[in-house]
């Protein structure tokens, strides 16, 4: 990339202490990401995929290397507020309705109530989720519950947003629509937001990303970058395209070749 | 993917609402009933006699017969009154037990260096009976010429914040990892995360050890007025029936009686609060 990254890892290593001995998560990765970016993060389980997301949000120190973003310390661009994460399940509170959860970032961070009650309300639209904005957590499908995590994300249109599969526990159905809606408000928002999206599934990482990173077995590095050169906007039809195959064989053999 | 809400039960109009009150009502009516046989059935088939097990209408011509030969109010008004004492002093002791137990939880969390050091005297504290301290702090506070409530209420503290203390803990460590991550990324402050998220999850576990405090401090508040020079509380009047058992045994029961409809009456009050406070929410 040609573009100065907005983030960028520069021979970064994870270890982590166990009882048999330190686990290496990460070793000596380096890659850069520009602003505006579509990353999808893929690899076996164990690879330290969400290890690596976890050191761009702040949530995780490196053991070795460093971590810039937008030429900032992640703790620096943390406390900034440059961070929207969304985990594989939604964590919304459960004591709060629809609306006061995508309203919480604003809150803690001294919205007047009537701004912070209107963002998240067209947010909240925005997911298709507009009707239910009273309704508690428990009264909403997982799917929706996922879509109000994402509108809380973006509540505060942090400039990179940090997703954990996040449609991980969906059925494909939902998951597959979810997919698309991600991409439409992704393509919508302005600035559009960096996304580092973390997932084990190949034909997702394919459809939503501008690159696909591969990371191999523990110890994780990055194996290959794999640029999807599919045009945007993405839609149902994507699936069918010959180019979106190619891909997919593309990712699929790289990840089958690091078991041998 | 389901877009209904669950729906208000269609049968809120009058039958239907009568059909759920009569629901609540049937098993608490049923089990009284049953009580009542109970008691009357085994005097019939055992032969009880009267001294050992007084009839229930002797119970209840007990309650309207006024007390000192005739002279006094009904019993029942003494009751009444003595209860009321001994409710007081439990409500004292509920209160500032749950005042120190929040405390306690609080700086343990903070600091777990301090919960280290001192949870086993938190814990040792209450294997102690209340029987032996009672009198110790209630005599000796006496001494001290402190009022007679603050050392009842004392020793209701004592029962109370341990509960407290150890559900309050529990809670506030009882929120997900991922749930303060999200914190975190908010760059929210430690006090924004306490308010914000801590307390509230953990308000289920505190009101289990709230309910436990609440008939715990009863029970402390009559303990606490056993010793000898106590002059009002159930705990007097307990004492003062078992010495007058064998010419008036239903005054004993009527005390007991009266012990533990304060201790639901308490613990209802605090499920009713447990109710308005988290009545509206489930598990995620």
């Amino acid at each position: 990339m040609s573009i100065v990254p907005i983030i960028e890892f520069d021979r970064v290593s994870k270890i982590y202490p166990s009882g048999s001995g330190p686990i290496t998560a990460l070793h000596e990765v380096s890659l850069g990401i520009a602003a505006g970016e579509f990353i999808a993060l893929i690899g076996p389980s164990g690879c330290g995929k969400t290890t690596l997301m976890r050191l761009i949000g702040d949530l995780e120190q490196p053991s070795a290397g460093t971590v810039r973003v937008k030429a900032k310390s992640p703790d620096q661009a943390r406390r900034d507020r440059d961070y929207g994460i969304v985990f594989q399940s939604p964590v919304l509170y459960a004591w709060r309705t629809i609306c006061k959860n995508v309203e919480l970032p604003l809150e803690l961070m001294g919205y007047p109530r009537q701004q912070r009650h209107e963002r998240a309300m067209s947010l909240l639209r925005l997911v298709g989720l507009g009707d239910f904005s009273q309704a508690y957590p428990h009264q909403l499908s997982g799917g929706m519950q996922q879509r109000a995590a994402i509108a809380r994300a973006l509540s505060f249109a942090p400039s990179i947003l940090l997703m954990d599969e996040p449609f991980g526990a969906l059925d494909e159905i939902t998951r597959e629509r979810l997919q698309l809606e991600l991409l439409s408000i992704w393509a919508e928002s302005d600035p559009r937001p960096t996304v580092i999206f973390v997932t084990h599934s190949i034909p997702e990482a394919v459809f939503l990303a501008d690159r696909v990173i591969v990371l191999s077995p523990r110890p994780g590095r990055v194996q290959r970058i794999i640029e999807v050169n599919v045009p945007r906007p993405r839609a149902f039809e994507t699936r069918e395209d010959p180019r979106f195959f190619t891909l997919l064989t593309e990712v699929r053999e790289c990840l089958r070749a690091m078991e041998g | 993917m389901g877009y209904d809400l669950p729906r208000a039960d269609p049968g809120t109009a009058w039958p239907g609402q009568f059909a759920t009150a009569l629901r609540r009502v049937l098993p608490v009516a049923t089990v009284i009933l049953a009580l009542l046989g109970l008691w009357e059935g085994s005097k019939l088939l055992f032969g009880f006699s009267d001294q050992r097990l007084p009839h229930l209408a002797a119970l209840v011509e007990a309650m309207f017969t006024p007390i000192q030969g005739g002279t006094g109010p009904l019993l029942l008004v003494q009751m009444l009154v003595n209860a009321w004492a001994t409710f007081r002093v439990a409500l004292g002791g509920f209160l500032l037990g749950t005042l120190l137990g929040f405390g306690l939880a609080g700086l343990f969390l903070r600091v777990s260096v301090l919960e280290r050091g001192l949870m086993p005297y938190v814990i040792g504290s209450q294997t102690v009976p209340i029987l032996a301290i009672a009198p110790m702090v209630v005599v000796g506070f006496g001494r001290l010429g402190a009022a007679p409530w603050a050392a009842k209420v004392l020793v209701a503290t004592y029962l109370t914040f341990f509960p407290v203390t150890i559900g309050m803990l529990r809670g506030l460590r009882a929120v997900s990892p991922q749930s303060l991550d999200l914190m975190r990324s908010y760059a929210a402050s430690s006090a924004q995360t306490f308010w914000k998220l801590r307390l509230p999850s953990a308000l289920p576990f505190l009101f289990t050890s709230l309910k436990i405090a609440a008939s715990a401090s009863v029970i402390g508040a009559i303990v606490a007025e056993l010793p000898a020079g106590s002059r009002e509380g159930l705990g007097v009047m307990i004492l003062y029936a078992a010495q007058f058992y064998n010419s008036r045994p239903p005054a004993l029961y009527l005390a007991i009686l009266a012990a533990g409809l304060v201790g639901v009456a308490f613990y209802s009050l605090v499920a009713l609060a447990e109710h308005l406070v988290v009545g509206t929410r489930r598990a995620e």
